[in-house]
This record gives C-alpha cells, sequence and structure tokens, in this order.
C-alpha cells in the first residue's frame, strides 16, 4: 500500500521548488534534518525507523503514507481528547502562570487582574476551566468505555493503569487548581475536599502530610500550585507517552464483532486529529464564550458561604463520609479500596473474556456507577438550605 | 523503690495545691475590687492624709472621700465642714468653727468660698465664674427664691465623691450626664409641680442619645451641650438654631438664608424644634421632604406641593444610584473594572447627602441643584456600564463569525482528507 | 504538523495566476489567520501590562512637584480611594484621603483656612487629619508622599 506514493513520479510543484532551492533543501544542505526529525519515532507517535539518510521531504512522505489504524468508533477518540484537551490546558495553563501569584493576598487579586484587565484574560481564564470540566468527563468516559469493553486483560493492562491513573490525576489537576482562584466558593469546597482527603485512612494523613496539614492556608496553597502546575502535569504527560508507546505496540483495540480493520495512511490520521482538535476548540470556545464561569467574591476564611459543597466527582464520597451509619475511617476505607479496587481490575477480575463473561463483568460495573449516582445525589442534596 | 520518697512526693503536691488554691483566692479577691481605683481599706485610728482622723467615725464618708478628686489636691474634711480633724473626742473634733452638714441653700456658697477664687484656681486651669453663671441659672434663681428642691452643685457633682468630668466614674462624664440630670428631670412628680417638661424620657429615645449611649460617641451632645452647664436654662425662640447649630452647621447656613427664618421668628415658632422637635429628635429622613410643609401650611398650598416636588426629586435621585449600583455588582461578577464608577457613585451619594441640609433652605434651586447633579452622575454611570455590558453582546458576534471560520476550515480540511485518502 | 499536511497540494511554479494556484494560496491564508489570531490573542495577553496603571495600584503618580502651588489641595480622584494632596511649603507635602470618615462624604479643600471641609455635615479636618470639628469620628487616613525626579507620587 506504502508502495504507490513512494513510487508516484514526483509532484511537479516540488521538483520546481527543489531548482529553485526551497528554504527546507537550503537548510538541508547544512544540517541532517531527517536525522532531527527521528526523534518523533521515539516518543511512539511512529513506529517505524526513519531511514536518516534520505532527505526529509522523503522521509515525510513516506511516514505519511505508512499504513494506519484508522478511527472506527467514536468511544476510541476519548483516549486522543484525554491528549489533546491536555496541550490546550497546559497551553492557556502556561498564559495563566505568567500572571497569577500563589499567596493567600495575592491569589484572588492576580486572577481578578488576569480576567479583568488583561486583554482575553477572562478567555483563557475560562477556557482553562472549562477545558478542565471536559478533560475530567473524558478521562471519565474512557474509563468507562474501556472497562466496558473489557480493555483490560492482556496485553493491555498497561493501558488500562495508565487510563486509571489519568482519570487520577486529572480529579487532582481539578482538586488543585479548583483552589488556586481563592473565592469564597473554591476555597470552601476545598476545605469541605480536604475532610474527604483527610478521613481516608493511612493515606489521609500521609497526603494531609504532603499538601501542608488540614487548615487551608499559605502552604497549602503554594503546594497545591506546585502539585498543579509541576507535579501532576509531569505524571500526566508520563502516563500520555506511556499511553502512546503501548498503543503503538498492541494496536487500536477492536471489538471482535466489529469485522475487518479500517487502514488508513499516516497523514489522512493526522487530517483526522486536526478536524477533530478544530472541532474541540470550537465547542470549548462555545462554552467559554456562551456559559462562562463567572467570577465569585474573594475567600474569607472566616465566613462560610451558604450552599458550598465539594467538586461533583466527590460528592459521592462526601455523602458517604457525612452520612454513612459507619465510622469515618471504614467509610473512608471503602473509598479507597474502590480507587483501588479499579486501579487493579486485571488482578482481580478472570475470566476468558468470553461474551458471558464480558457480561457479568459489565453488570458489577452498572451497579457500582449506580451506586456512586445515587450517593453523588445524595451528596448534593446535603446541606442544601 | 522505697516507700519514703512517694510520701514525700505526696506531701509537695500537696503544698502545691495549696499555693494554687491562695493564688486563685488573691485572684478573686484582687478582681472582686470595685471599679480601677483600689479603695483604701479604712483602719480606725490611723490618720489619713485627707481625712485625718474624722474616718474612725465616719469611715464610709473617709471611703468616698479619699478616692475623690478633692483628696488628691490635698482638700480635707475641715476645708467644708470645720472642726478638728485631729482629735478623736467629739467634743473636741466637733468643736471651734465646726459647720457640720451644710444647708442646701448655703452649698453654692460654700464650692464657690474656693472655686470663685482666681488665685486658688489658677493652677488647675479651672474657671472661677461658675457661681455666678449658676445664678443665672433656673436652677440658681429658684433657689434664690427659697427653692430648695432644686439643683445645687453637690447633685450634679457629688458631695464627698466628686470626680472631674474627664473620669468615667464621674457623674459629669458625658455619657453619665443624662442620668445625672435624669435624676431630677426623670421624676414625673417633681417635674410636673414646677411645670417642666418631663425632657429624659424623650432624650433617650433621641438619636443623640442612641449616639452617645449607645454608641459611645463623646461627641455626640448630652443635656449641657444645649443648655448649657451651670447656667442650664431652656434656649429662647431666636436661639434655637444657634444652639442646634453649634452642631448641624450647615443645616443652620441654609436655614437662616431660607424664607422661613424671619416669619417663624414673627410668628414665635422656635426654629429647629419646630419641624424636629426638642428632645426626642431623630435622624434625618428624607421622607419628611413630603410630610413636613404641610404641618404648618395648608394641604393644597403652594409650600406643601413644594415639599412633595423636593422629595420626588429626592426619590429619583437616590433610585438613580441605586440602580448604578446594583450594575456595578453585576458588573464585578463579570468582572468589569468599576474601580472608577464606585467612585463616581460615591461622589452622587456626596451630593445626595447635601441635599438634605440644602432642604432648609426651602429653595427648589438650592435642592434641585444638588438632588439633579447626583441623578446626573447616576446615570451617567448607568450609561456607561450599559455600553461595557454591550461590549459583552459583540463577544457572541464574535463566536457567530468564529463559528463561521471553523465551518470553512472544516471543508477545507475535509477536502484534504478526501484527497488524501484518494491519493493514497 | 502543518508542513505535513501542505505537502502533497504545493503551490504549482506559476503563482497566483492560474485559478488553482489562486485557490491553494487562498486556502493557506484562510489556514494561517487561525495562527495569527493565536499569536494576535497570545501576543496581547503576554506584553507586560504597565505597572503603574494596572497591576500596582498603589502608587499613585499624582504630577510634577513644580505644578502644585504651595497652599493649593488637589482632589485626586483615584478609583475608590480619591484623596487630597496639599502642598504645605517648598518641601512638605501631605496626602490624606478625601472620603469623610462619618457618611462617606468626598470632602472639600478650603484654601483660606487650609482645612478639609465635609460638605455633607460640615466634618472638618486639619491638614494632620485630626477632627477640628463636626461629627466624624476618627481621623483621616493619611499617605507617605514622595519625591522623585520631580514628580509627586503618593503611596497608597
Amino acid at each position: 500500500m506504502s508502495e504507490a506514493p513512494r513510487n508516484a513520479t514526483p509532484d511537479p510543484g516540488d521538483t520546481a521548488r527543489a531548482a529553485r532551492g526551497g528554504w527546507v533543501e537550503w537548510l538541508e544542505r547544512r544540517i541532517n534534518l531527517s536525522e532531527l526529525f527521528s526523534l518523533i519515532t521515539h516518543f511512539g507517535l511512529v513506529y517505524t525507523p526513519v531511514d536518516t539518510r534520505k532527505p526529509l521531504r522523503e522521509v515525510l512522505r513516506e511516514i505519511g503514507s505508512l499504513p494506519v489504524t484508522a478511527y472506527a468508533r467514536w468511544p476510541q477518540v476519548l483516549g486522543v481528547l484525554a491528549a489533546l484537551l491536555f496541550a490546550l490546558q497546559t497551553a492557556t495553563g502556561v498564559l495563566l502562570a505568567y500572571y497569577y501569584r500563589p499567596t493567600p493576598e495575592a491569589a484572588f487579586e492576580s486572577t481578578r487582574t488576569i480576567v479583568r484587565d488583561l486583554p482575553s484574560g477572562w478567555f483563557l481564564h475560562e477556557m482553562h476551566a472549562w477545558g478542565a470540566y471536559l478533560l475530567v468527563a473524558v478521562v471519565a468516559l474512557r474509563l468507562m468505555r474501556l472497562f466496558w469493553d473489557g480493555l483490560y486483560r492482556a496485553p493491555r493492562e498497561l493501558l488500562w493503569f495508565a487510563a486509571v491513573a489519568m482519570a487520577w490525576l486529572v480529579l487532582q489537576m481539578d482538586f488543585t487548581g479548583r483552589l488556586l482562584t481563592w473565592n469564597a466558593q473554591s476555597y470552601w469546597s476545598t476545605v469541605r475536599g480536604m475532610e474527604v482527603v483527610w478521613a481516608l485512612p493511612v493515606a489521609g494523613p500521609i497526603l494531609a502530610f504532603f499538601l501542608g496539614g488540614r487548615v487551608v492556608n499559605e502552604d497549602v496553597l503554594i503546594r497545591f500550585y506546585v502539585l498543579h502546575v509541576i507535579v501532576l502535569p509531569a505524571f500526566y504527560a508520563a502516563c500520555i507517552y506511556v499511553t502512546f508507546g503501548t498503543l503503538r505496540r498492541v494496536g487500536l483495540s477492536y471489538p471482535s464483532a466489529a469485522g475487518a480493520r479500517v487502514v488508513t495512511s499516516f497523514r489522512a490520521h493526522l487530517v483526522d486529529l486536526l478536524i477533530l482538535t478544530v472541532l474541540l476548540f470550537a465547542v470549548l470556545v462555545t462554552l467559554t464564550t456562551l456559559l462562562p464561569f463567572g467570577f465569585l467574591a474573594p475567600a474569607d476564611p472566616y465566613t462560610t458561604p451558604a450552599g458550598v459543597r465539594p467538586p461533583w466527582y466527590m460528592l459521592a464520597t462526601y455523602a458517604l463520609l457525612q452520612r454513612a451509619p459507619v465510622p469515618m475511617w471504614l467509610s473512608g476505607g471503602v473509598m479507597l479500596a474502590a480507587a483501588f479496587g479499579v486501579l487493579l481490575l486485571p488482578l482481580w477480575v478472570r475470566g476468558d473474556g468470553g461474551p458471558r463473561h464480558l457480561r457479568r463483568t459489565r453488570l458489577w460495573g452498572v451497579v457500582a456507577l449506580a451506586v456512586w449516582i445515587v450517593l453523588g445525589i445524595l451528596g448534593a442534596t446535603l446541606d442544601r438550605p | 523503690m522505697s516507700a519514703r520518697p512517694i510520701v514525700r512526693r505526696s506531701a509537695s503536691r500537696l503544698h502545691r495545691h495549696a499555693a494554687v488554691a491562695l493564688g486563685l483566692l488573691a485572684a478573686a479577691a484582687a478582681w472582686a475590687q470595685p471599679g480601677a481605683r483600689p479603695a483604701p481599706t479604712p483602719q480606725p485610728g490611723a490618720l489619713s492624709p485627707s481625712a485625718g482622723r474624722c474616718g474612725v467615725c465616719h469611715p464610709a464618708e473617709r471611703v468616698k472621700f479619699d478616692a475623690s478628686q478633692h483628696a488628691h489636691e490635698g482638700v480635707r474634711c475641715t476645708s467644708c465642714h470645720g472642726g478638728d480633724d485631729r482629735s478623736l473626742t467629739i467634743e473636741l473634733a466637733h468643736g471651734g468653727n465646726f459647720r457640720g452638714r451644710t444647708a442646701r441653700k448655703d452649698i453654692p456658697a460654700l464650692c464657690a468660698s474656693c472655686h470663685s477664687d482666681e488665685k486658688m484656681m489658677r493652677a488647675y486651669n479651672l474657671p472661677v465664674d461658675q457661681y455666678a453663671v449658676y445664678q443665672t441659672s433656673v436652677h440658681g434663681q429658684r433657689l434664690k427664691r427659697g427653692d430648695t428642691a432644686v439643683a445645687v452643685c453637690s447633685d450634679c457633682h457629688g458631695a464627698h465623691d466628686i470626680l472631674g468630668p474627664g473620669d468615667p466614674a464621674s457623674r459629669t462624664f458625658a455619657p453619665n450626664i443624662p442620668a445625672t440630670c435624669g435624676a431630677c428631670h426623670g421624676d414625673t412628680t417633681l417635674m410636673r409641680r414646677r411645670g417642666v417638661k418631663d425632657a429624659y424620657r424623650e432624650y433617650l429615645s433621641s438619636i443623640h442619645a442612641r449616639e452617645l449611649l449607645d454608641r459611645g460617641n463623646l461627641r455626640a451632645p448630652t443635656c449641657v451641650s444645649c443648655h448649657g452647664v451651670h447656667g442650664a436654662a431652656p434656649p429662647a425662640v431666636g436661639d434655637v438654631d444657634k444652639v442646634c447649630g453649634q452642631c448641624h452647621t450647615a443645616e443652620r447656613r441654609y436655614f437662616a438664608a431660607s424664607a422661613h427664618i424671619e416669619g417663624m421668628r414673627r410668628a414665635g415658632l422656635p426654629e429647629c424644634s419646630s419641624c424636629h422637635g426638642d428632645h426626642a429628635i431623630q435622624a434625618a429622613q428624607p421622607e419628611r421632604l413630603a410630610t413636613s410643609c404641610a404641618q404648618c401650611h395648608a394641604a393644597d398650598s403652594d409650600q406643601a406641593a413644594l415639599g412633595a416636588k423636593l422629595w420626588t426629586e429626592y426619590r429619583a435621585a437616590a433610585a438613580e444610584i441605586e440602580k448604578a449600583d446594583s450594575l456595578i455588582t453585576r458588573a464585578d461578577a463579570i468582572p468589569i473594572q468599576t474601580d472608577d464608577y464606585r467612585a463616581r457613585i460615591e461622589q452622587a451619594r456626596t451630593y445626595l447627602r447635601e441635599a438634605l441640609p440644602a432642604a432648609h433652605s426651602v429653595d427648589p434651586v438650592i435642592v434641585g441643584g444638588f438632588t439633579l447633579r447626583a441623578r446626573s452622575v447616576g446615570s451617567e454611570v448607568e450609561s456607561e456600564i450599559y455600553g461595557k455590558l454591550g461590549n459583552l453582546r459583540t463577544r457572541k458576534f464574535v463566536l457567530i463569525l468564529f463559528w463561521f471560520y471553523v465551518l470553512v476550515t472544516l471543508a477545507i480540511l475535509r477536502r484534504l482528507r478526501y484527497r488524501t485518502a484518494k491519493a493514497h | 504538523m502543518a508542513e505535513t499536511q501542505q505537502q502533497p497540494n504545493a503551490a504549482p511554479p506559476d503563482g497566483p495566476t492560474s485559478r488553482r494556484g489562486f485557490l491553494t494560496w487562498l486556502t493557506r491564508a484562510f489556514l494561517g489567520l487561525w495562527g495569527l489570531g493565536a499569536a494576535g490573542v497570545i501576543g496581547a495577553y503576554v506584553k507586560a501590562p504597565e505597572r503603574g496603571e494596572r497591576i500596582a495600584q498603589r502608587l499613585v503618580r499624582v504630577g510634577l512637584l513644580d505644578d502644585l502651588r504651595i497652599g493649593e489641595g488637589r482632589l485626586v480622584r483615584h478609583g475608590i480611594t480619591p484623596f487630597f494632596v496639599v502642598r504645605l511649603d517648598q518641601s512638605r507635602i501631605v496626602a490624606l484621603s478625601a472620603v469623610c470618615t462619618h457618611v462617606r462624604c468626598i470632602l472639600g479643600f478650603d484654601r483660606e483656612r487650609r482645612i478639609l471641609v465635609c460638605p455633607c455635615h460640615d466634618g472638618r479636618f486639619d491638614l494632620a487629619g485630626n477632627v477640628i470639628s463636626g461629627p466624624p469620628p476618627r481621623a483621616l487616613p493619611s499617605y507617605t508622599v514622595s519625591v522623585r525626579a520631580g514628580e509627586v507620587f503618593v503611596q497608597l
């Protein structure tokens, strides 16, 4: 398949440019561009060695016509969306960090400066907030999708571990980022969230130790900041790397019922990604413009505003801690066990992966999700004035 | 281990408990002492620097006197009562020039024997005219006519326990003055017999009393601020505006230039109190613009209509400012830079507040000058914020353009995808 | 990525003269607008704002020292904290809040008496901020004034 374009007659425009001496050729005479470019193969983006003796244009053409498995269904896009959104979050996050100051005195004021006084600061701020919202949704949906299709068994355990780790990391990035604006709502939802963290047996005190204590003060703020902008994104990027590398090795998942694989060229795959990016960006911009999160009053550690609850993904945990008729360490332990149970799914779910087995595990998954949703609704109704 | 150390330890613990208990007792005793000034415990037979040996038989008076300002300045029992404070026998102590209890009618003269002496008072920077002033007061006049149930020096200052007006325990400390005067002026039967109104309770309901007693504002007027101290008397018609104008300077200025002042004097109406009352004065109520005029003028007169007009203008301006204020709050939530608007609204509020003193001029041009200015600033701010909120709507128009652009881009990419697949 | 996808339909040598070449050029210009827009938005955002104006509103530039005559009181309408700058003599300048401590009216400057007068209830303050007469319960806050290179600054 990849033979045809390589042996095809060269594009007349291309030869003309070569004769004119395009800037690529000009550079090529001085630097081995193909050698530089070959690094992409090391990131798992292209699963083929690059022949660095050939000129760059030819290398690109070869890579462009490499056969690649096409996305057959929309759920497969979730993984790449998680990476695209992360890139977008990185871009907006870096720009926000240019003006943000992580101290209790300056956090709110600097955020207000960004949102109010800087040109398109509001746009970047809202994009970041909506991006986070979508990212949480995407990693959660992706996890469900992998579970539904039973994609945690060999040889895909690593993908599953990475996906669970990504979900954890996204939730933690959301939790830490929430505090940074230091407004009334975010401050108090973090205070509530810290209650949940603290209630986890063994892990709670350890986490609180790393987060700077139970009391949300300047130490906690700067640690949240460091976690949010450096530590957690680094781990997330590592997970993306692991995912890409593993995917190139084990290939895209195909349910046995889907039939033959659709194979396309790498170039078409890139165009698909581009289309996806544009769509994602457009959706984000639309949400940002039409449904901005708005701007709230600064946090006052001495006044709790009414109706503050932990972020929605913590509502179930919160309800379990506040309303369950069991000691706190037990309900915290249940949450911890659930989190690790999901991570270590490949260890304890055994079976042939056949339709019967799949049906049974799916049932368990649906029950777990239903419990989680019911608890979440319960948590949302707690302390409602 | 042997038993001895255990015994010793328990013994030392007992000591410690005793020490703690004693300490607590001492602390409780110290806490139970009334007032900031610790009263010296009377010791029979001992000489007190100020009371001499009088305190042996008169311990209660001695305790009061020792805490007083007089005792600090070397005044002795004998200074007022005569006799000999070194003697312990009644005959000798109450002999010589002993005067005993001074009759009420003689008290002012007795106090004046020192307090009108310029040479004695100079060192304390105290005035010496109180006695002369007192005699001009209603109290002094009645005393001269033989009515001894009027205030003499000791009724307001105390007898043995006299303190300066700067001492919070003093009867003449500003927040204590209403109660000091009220001791008599709150006594309805006593006052009715003399045909004096019971002003004390009225005063307690006033904004002045709330400021002074509830909020601790020492600058708020007490009884003496309007009636005078030693020359206490009600201000005469024609003087009321001067009395109130000591503090309410702007109101007085406008009132003095108004058409009211002449007419009211001719009619014998007291100036400020005709509308505001005398003792039960309440905080400024702008809505009185609408009702005050009709108290004297006919309800269908031009004057009453003017009041209603001023009130309408005031209300319109206040509403405009409130509207602008809520718009600013809305803009803050977006957020839009509003510091400048807040400053201008503050300025508009200043104009609106100025309109109230200006209303005493009963001149529609002057009052309208303030209310209209307040209103125009309010509406300016309003329209400017509306303009900025309108900018937000342009964001949505830009979104439509953006989507057009996105769709074209997607079309281009689709074509590219198609061609790529075909080439492939 | 842009490089990769543009390869197959590179512009023919005769450029925008032919119809297809023009279309390609138009397409590229259109797609280039994405980059231009992003660069514009990010550039405007990243361009460091003038510190004195927006970010640090604490140090306020009042004006040239020479423009401030001795005995003149100037009301500086600075956001929600308007203040007066009064030049007492050749070298001394004071800055006082212009907001009355009574009910937040904006004060006026009485040049003859050298005091600040409240138009609402005739509260009066001296140039040290103390209440001379009237209802204000507290003294006016005062601010530090500095003169740098002939310009008067007030530290709020």
